[in-house]
């Protein structure tokens, strides 16, 4: 194919960190090593150790009517398997987080196969099947630069917090308690799943990013870090699909789209 | 009886610890009358999820004590509106905040709490519970919520005699 994707239009620091997440070409900095069954239990869906439960017999076994999509589309490990689809959901805080919902959700397009994911404001949330959803997230969503432990919260439900001032020791704000700042060792703990309940023991998920290297890896515009303005090539492809979405409803001529 | 008022607002939330430790120092100061915390709630329990209805125990919801008054904090404290009796003080307000809030804080003087029974509290409670409400306290008009009972929410910290 001809065409070679752009990912994200704009010169400045913040589009190249979004182009670097959306690239699936890009191996993204790895920074901490979660073991497998933490992230389990942070998730919380089944104990550590407990098989995957399913919700259809392997698809080799079953009788499914001839489909030659089903020939060309080679399916995920976990559909192969049967197992069930589960979910984990992230807040950002807008307080440079590496991530934020708009971010996440392309560029879980772009990297993952067979994933649904859903933007709200605050939180946003990548359903898949979850052996491949346990993978993936300890990889690449939980591991790498993706993920701050401060500004990122993995929260299933009661997600509020992503636009308020952070506490004092510089987490983000939930009223459920997740994750508390361990003031000795200076690390995050997790001392709940990702709905609220209490897990047996602490999951440690590091150290915060000081905030210098936050402002260096996120993909927020801010007027106290990089403001949207200063972005000229981004403007203008904003501003140009602005325009577009107006005017087309009303049967704009020519020398219209001239101008944008 | 004139008075102004304060607010402050600190760039984070604050630990109850730090907020126990704010509100004695402030208690300090003559002109202190009246403190509302304003923040984000706290709850007791999880009410929304499949763990709906487990306790939540969070740190920073408990009880702290303002001049040997205990104080049940609900709130995570992210924001202060203080009636003073008069501006003697407030250099002495700002040295505390200074202290307390290495972080960044906003100190505000203006209108932040309502003296007298307004329009929406005549559409909630008719023209008999205006009437209740006129009938009170005039210190704690625009202190609590008037639907919310007293002794939840407001603590009476004696010295003249204040409530926060």
């Amino acid at each position: 194919m001809a065409y070679k994707p752009q990912f994200y239009p704009g010169q400045t620091k913040i589009a190249q960190n979004r182009r670097d997440h959306m690239n699936p070409d890009v191996q993204l900095e790895k920074l901490r090593d979660i073991p497998d069954d933490d992230v389990v239990k942070i998730m919380g869906h089944r104990q550590p150790g407990e098989d995957y439960k399913t919700v259809h017999p392997p698809l080799e076994e079953m009788d499914l009517p001839e489909d030659y999509v089903r020939d060309l589309v080679e399916p995920l490990n976990g559909a192969k398997e049967g197992h069930r689809i589960r979910y984990i959901q992230f807040t950002d805080s807008m307080y440079f987080a590496p991530a934020q919902p708009y971010d996440r959700a392309r560029t879980y397009m772009w990297r993952f196969r067979g994933v649904d994911t859903g933007t709200l404001s605050g939180r946003q949330v990548i359903e898949m099947r979850e052996s491949d959803l346990e993978a993936l997230s300890k990889n690449f969503l939980i591991d790498t630069a993706f993920f701050d432990p401060a500004r990122i919260g993995i929260r299933g439900a009661t997600v509020h917090g992503h636009s308020l001032r952070l506490d004092e020791n510089g987490l983000m704000f939930d009223a459920l308690q997740r994750y508390v700042y361990d003031e000795k060792t200076g690390h995050v703990l997790y001392v709940k799943d990702q709905v609220g309940r209490p897990l047996d023991e602490p999951v440690d998920v590091g150290e915060p990013l000081p905030e210098e290297k936050l402002k260096e890896i996120t993909t927020i515009y801010r007027i106290d870090g990089v403001p949207m303005r200063e972005d000229e090539e981004l403007l203008t492809v904003v501003k140009r699909i602005h325009r577009a979405r107006t005017l087309g409803g009303f049967l704009p001529v020519e020398d219209v789209f001239e101008k944008l | 009886m004139f008075m102004i008022e304060v607010e402050i607002f600190p760039h984070r939330y604050l630990k109850a610890s730090t907020t126990e430790k704010f509100l004695n120092k402030i208690y300090d100061l003559k002109t202190v009358e009246r403190v509302v915390i304003h923040g984000q709630p706290l709850p007791k329990v999880i009410t929304y999820g499949p763990a709906r209805g487990l306790p939540v125990n969070h740190t920073e919801r408990k009880i702290i004590h303002v001049k040997g008054v205990p104080v049940e904090l609900t709130v995570m404290a992210g924001r202060f509106w203080i009636t003073l009796s008069d501006d003697s003080e407030l250099d002495k307000l700002d040295e505390i905040c200074k202290e307390m809030f290495p972080f960044g804080y906003n100190l505000r003087v203006g209108k932040f709490l309502k003296d007298r029974p307004t329009v929406t509290d005549y559409i909630k409670y008719g023209e008999d519970g205006v009437f209740l409400i006129n009938e009170m306290d005039r210190r704690l008009i625009g202190m609590v919520d008037p639907r919310s009972r007293m002794a939840n929410s407001v603590t009476v910290v004696e010295k003249e005699e204040k409530e926060e």
